[in-house]
């Protein structure tokens, strides 16, 4: 067919040639080196910028669900809850789609937006008008309007919702912070705040262990926002807060607080006033309180009275008042101590040798010192040393100072933590405010030997005295005794090892010894509990030229071997009521406080011979005995007896047995006789002697027993205050307790 | 009829039996088992693949995880019957259709682009069909149209190839048109393959040396070119394509929201990847997860060893690809191989190119992965030709 067969098939050949040499350089190219280069960025993207790129990837991939911790609880010593929480809803409004369901005209609604705010009013106790104000900003799809309402309440606002079809009414659960004791301890366990941290107290100090750590649950999530259909998910545990198991004792807590509002109310404290009860041998913080305080669960809310008077009188603002009144007098503010100060100035002159038991001091009624002129509360003339303290005589004392010499005071003074503070385990404590040890006189040495002209803290103050009374260990005080996991592992406890040894036993004995005249027989008599050996020192303190005053008592128990020392201090009486001292003011609540506390903590009351008569003793059961074996057996207890009515063996008696009365109290048995219900009247009993309390006492069919001093040598003596109000009506045979209290005492 | 005419007649029909005879022993060798087990594989892979990708998106538009694979897996076995009957079919038979399926793409090209007769998806006019059930793009058929004809004619020209007017002209006529009615769809990315394998296969068909050096240099230069003239804001016209390949991430919300998708999927598979069917990004993140950008969810669940296996696998497909194109008994045949590998691998090469970021976003599917079931089918309808060439390969002479 072709012309030229030759050519023909030399074309093809070159054809061929040119088609699979190429074909072979297309294979390399397209087979490997395209491939090459699809490889190397392969890499740069899968190795080199894997980590970025993963990153990104989780950020977009990835939902994060927080799951709230429950913050741990705050409990006492003996496991009563202090502090606690628990679920609560916030209530909230989308005005927006309030808006939108109002004008629905396809479904119209059942309600009205004046309707819902008058309802969820009415719920959850909040003004009606701020939440019709809220519903205008139809911008908005989100007003709280109830924060952190209790789960009641929010029950009710769902069936409000379910039953009118309501919109834009919505509930997010949240925790609330609950304080079972309301104002029980208030400046010691702190608040918190909105957002559930702590702002103060040990909520504040403690945030990072009650708080705990949140949780999150990490789940992958479709760029719909729905979760993945792979399952994918990471899940952090949350981290329940720790508790904390305190020192302080609720009860021992209530009797100070108790005490205190009294005496503060009573002498119309324009300060305020402080009490402090610690464990004299490790520093433990029994009880700690500061007047005025709070609600806790209300804690914005101006509870004393005459902080709110002060508001309504315009004189300071809500905010001030609120500062004020969750202020821990005991540690965020410094006072000048007056004599309590005297028991360091005793133990460091006993220690260093410059005084001994045995030293006597004649006071003239002043003392010169740097050609200043000090005075003293009355010309004492010879004292013992007992008496000196007892007198809390202040030329003695500035005497003891000067023997001590400035370096050795000074020093003492740093050694019993007064520059630096007690360092309690509490937010804001103040340091002392002191000379500085080069500008240090004569005179101020004088001074500082009774207590003026520098200010520590009451916490920083009782922890010192305790070191003077406990065998000379100074502890730190301290409040949270352990911190406790959410699993129950201890994860802190508290280490008792004191911080430093100051005086030695002899000296801390022979203060205990000049203490215990104090409340024996000198300015602390008010302070006398029956039944308990107490210590004690007054304290006066002028706060500089203002003529006002800081009235206080340090007091310790059982006086030879302290369990507890406690503290009261009471900032600027109002002394145009009556005058104010911490003998004649603090020390008879110190004592009604102790009487109640010391047998509460198991302190065995150890009576002399005279107090034995007179002690307490519990009324047998002599019901169905012969009226013979019952006089016997009342006779046992060092009672007396009245057997009323002829029968043979007793019906009744009056007190029933178990009954705790006064020794050589009578007893009234009824025998056949029926026994009568009437009802007594209380007298009044408030300015007595103890004699001629006894007697309207028992005319009125009712038992006395006394309280408080009970040095009969006075004749100052007079009854303060009495258990049953006066003109009560209480069942004949009623113990009623009388506080006595020494007006003379002056210190 | 003259005794001549007769016996030419004669001569003509034994002569045609006779090679009929010889083509249907030849096209009776066997199948090149290699590129058989290769195409086999990817369609597997392929088809595990694209159920991985496939089934959130499938889940949550439809209910049914397993929608799209379904679908997929019809049309591949559909596809691996039409392979294996067009496998058997002597492919000499495609020469007399070269012309019939130029002539029917350019048709259905136009068809196409009138209004009211295409299906418009995402702003492109690609698809013809019966509903929306059974579509297919048109630029599929024309792939195979411009490869079977240009083989074809190619394969006739021998040294003609070598001038303008033979060689050159028809052949840059027929890409021109056939790339202008795709850029009308607009589809450019199917226009640059179809005029790329085009290119190619005149190249390898023997076009002048020098018109190759010219043509990719061209090419290259006119690419560079433009890049700089995009940077110095002389040229506004795709722009915004270019700035946002240089740096995805200025706009990884919105225009750059795929590419910087495809990155994280890619980036986020390291090594190892997050396992088969754990991506995350396939999670609605990533748009085109089952089509264009399935390659970026395979890296991911893959990582850079189960990318590298998957992109051997082509490798492998193609070396035999051009492999069974050298060993050819003829030049049609050489030439038909060269044309579906070519564009195979180009595909292949410019999908994980723009997955990767390497090259400027366009939309362009990955063979054998990405859903689509009448381009899979196609696609093996081609490997079935290559494999057609493969069984007329002559068997190695002995000694």
């Amino acid at each position: 067919m072709s012309q030229n067969p030759t050519r023909k098939s030399e074309q093809v050949r070159r054809a061929n040639r040119v088609i699979k040499n190429r074909t072979f350089w297309l294979m390399l190219i397209m087979g490997v080196l395209l491939f090459v280069i699809l490889f190397f960025k392969l890499y740069s993207l899968q190795i080199v910028q894997h980590d970025e790129l993963q990153a990104k990837a989780a950020n977009q991939q990835m939902r994060s669900t927080v799951v709230t911790a429950s913050r741990g609880t705050i409990y006492d010593r003996n496991g009563n809850v202090m502090a606690i929480s628990a679920t609560a809803e916030t209530v909230f409004l989308s005005p927006m789609e309030i808006e939108e369901a109002q004008s629905d005209k396809e479904n119209p609604p059942k309600w009205t937006k004046e309707f819902l705010a008058k309802e969820l009013a009415r719920i959850l106790s909040v003004n009606e008008e701020g939440i019709l104000k809220r519903m205008d900003n139809t911008d908005s799809q989100y007003e709280v309007i109830k924060l952190r309402a209790d789960e009641e309440l929010a029950d009710q606002v769902r069936e409000l919702i379910n039953e009118y079809e309501i919109r834009g009414v919505y509930m997010v659960t949240d925790t609330k912070r609950y304080y079972p004791y309301s104002s029980l301890a208030a400046h010691v366990i702190g608040f918190v705040g909105n957002d559930n941290t702590g702002l103060y107290g040990l909520e504040a100090r403690y945030e990072e262990e009650l708080e705990g750590q949140t949780g999150l649950v990490v789940t992958a999530k479709a760029a719909n926002e729905h979760d993945m259909l792979s399952e994918y998910e990471q899940y952090f545990a949350e981290k329940n807060g720790n508790d904390l198991v305190l020192t302080l004792d609720t009860t021992v807590q209530y009797y100070l607080e108790k005490n205190i509002a009294e005496m503060a109310e009573k002498h119309n404290a324009g300060q305020g006033a402080t009490g402090i009860v610690l464990n004299a041998k490790t520093g433990a913080i029994l009880a700690m309180a500061s007047y005025p305080t709070y609600d806790l669960n209300d804690y914005g809310a101006i509870q004393n009275a005459r902080l709110k008077a002060a508001i309504q009188s315009k004189q300071v603002s809500l905010g001030d008042m609120q500062l004020r009144q969750w202020r821990n007098k005991t540690l965020n503010d410094t006072y000048e101590p007056g004599s309590t100060f005297k028991i360091l100035t005793l133990a460091a002159a006993l220690e260093e040798g410059v005084i001994d038991m045995n030293t006597t001091f004649d006071c003239p009624g002043y003392i010169k010192v740097s050609d200043a002129t000090i005075h003293c509360t009355s010309k004492h003339g010879h004292e013992t040393i007992q008496q000196t303290a007892a007198n809390s005589c202040n030329p003695a004392f500035i005497t003891y100072g000067l023997r001590l010499g400035n370096e050795k005071f000074y020093e003492y003074m740093k050694a019993f933590g007064m520059m630096d503070g007690s360092g309690v385990d509490l937010d804001g404590e103040a340091k002392g405010i002191f000379m500085d040890p080069s500008k240090f006189s004569q005179l101020d040495l004088a001074c500082y030997a009774f207590g003026q002209n520098f200010n520590i803290t009451p916490i920083a103050l009782v922890a010192a005295q305790a070191a003077c009374i406990n065998g000379g260990y100074l502890h730190e005080p301290y409040v949270v005794e352990k911190i406790v996991d959410d699993d129950g592992n201890v994860v802190y406890q508290h280490d008792n090892t004191p911080i430093r040894k100051i005086v030695s036993e002899k000296t801390s004995a022979n203060v205990r010894e000049c203490l215990e005249t104090v409340v024996a027989s000198g300015t602390g008599k008010n302070g006398q509990v029956a039944g308990y050996r107490i210590g004690g020192k007054t304290g006066t303190a002028d706060k500089g030229k203002t003529g006002k005053v800081v009235v206080s008592f340090t007091c310790f128990a059982p006086a030879d071997d302290p369990e507890i020392i406690m503290l009261i201090t009471m900032d600027e009486p109002d002394e145009s009521i009556m005058s104010a001292s911490g003998g004649g003011s603090v020390a008879p609540y110190s004592g009604k406080v102790m009487a109640e506390i010391l047998p509460y903590l198991g302190i065995e009351p150890t009576y002399t011979a005279e107090e034995l008569l007179g002690a307490d003793t519990t009324v047998p059961n002599v019901v169905k005995l012969t009226v013979d074996e019952a006089r016997q057996k009342i006779k046992d207890r060092g009672l007396d007896c009245r057997v009323v009515g002829g029968g043979d063996r007793i019906t009744d008696q009056t007190p029933l047995g178990g009954a705790v009365i006064p020794g050589k109290s009578t007893v009234i048995l009824y025998a056949g006789e029926k026994k009568p219900d009437t009802q007594c009247t209380v007298p009044n009993l408030v300015g007595r002697t103890p004699s001629e309390a006894n007697t309207i006492v028992s005319n009125a069919g009712l038992l006395l027993r006394f309280s408080g001093t009970t040095d009969s040598s006075s004749g100052s003596i007079r009854v303060t205050s009495q258990s049953e109000t006066a003109g009560s009506k209480v069942a004949a045979g009623t113990v009623i307790t009388v506080q006595l209290s020494d007006s003379s005492v002056e210190d | 009829m003259t005794q001549k005419e007769r016996a030419e007649a004669l001569r003509r029909r034994r002569s045609a039996e006779k090679l009929e005879r010889k083509s249907r022993e030849a096209a009776q060798g066997t199948v090149d088992m290699p590129f058989l087990l290769l195409t086999l594989l990817l369609t597997g892979v392929g088809l595990v693949m694209l159920f991985s990708a496939s089934f959130p998106a499938a889940y949550y538009e439809t209910g049914d995880a397993a929608y799209y694979f379904k679908r997929q897996l019809i049309f591949a076995l559909l596809g691996l019957a039409a392979m294996f009957v067009i496998s058997r079919v002597n492919y000499q038979r495609w020469r007399g259709m070269a012309k019939l399926l130029l002539g029917l793409s350019i048709f259905l090209l136009v068809l196409v682009i009138i209004p009211g007769v295409g299906i418009t998806r995402n702003g492109a006019t690609r698809w013809l069909g019966f509903g929306e059930l059974l579509t297919f793009q048109p630029s599929e058929i024309a792939k195979l149209g411009v490869i079977v004809f240009f083989a074809d004619s190619i394969s006739k020209k021998r040294e003609k190839m070598l001038t303008w007017r033979y060689g050159v002209v028809p052949y840059v006529a027929i890409l021109g048109v056939v790339g202008i009615f795709m850029l009308l769809e607009p589809h450019l990315s199917g226009a640059i393959l179809i005029v790329g394998t085009g290119a190619v296969m005149m190249a390898v068909g023997g076009m002048q040396g020098w018109l190759i050096g010219v043509g990719v240099g061209g090419v290259g230069a006119v690419a560079v070119l433009f890049i700089k003239l995009v940077d110095a804001g002389v040229i506004k016209y795709n722009a915004d394509r270019i700035l946002l390949w240089r740096d995805p991430w200025s706009d990884a919300g919105d225009a750059g929201y795929q590419i910087c998708q495809s990155l994280i999927a890619i980036g986020s598979g390291g090594l190892l990847g997050v396992g088969l069917g754990k991506s995350r990004q396939k999670f609605l993140y990533l748009p085109e997860r089952h089509n264009d950008c399935i390659f970026a969810i395979v890296c991911e669940e893959l990582g850079l060893i189960g990318a590298c296996v998957i992109m051997l696998i082509f490798v492998l497909l193609i070396i035999r690809g051009f492999w069974i194109a050298l060993h050819a008994k003829d030049r049609f045949g050489a030439l038909l191989v060269v044309g579906v590998i070519t564009q195979v691998a180009l595909q292949t090469f410019l999908n994980i190119a723009v997955v990767t970021g390497l090259i400027p976003a366009t939309g362009i599917s990955l063979p054998f992965f990405s859903y689509g079931g009448t381009a899979l089918a196609l696609q093996l309808v081609e490997m079935g030709i290559v494999m057609s060439v493969s069984r007329q390969i002559p068997a190695p002479r002995n000694g």
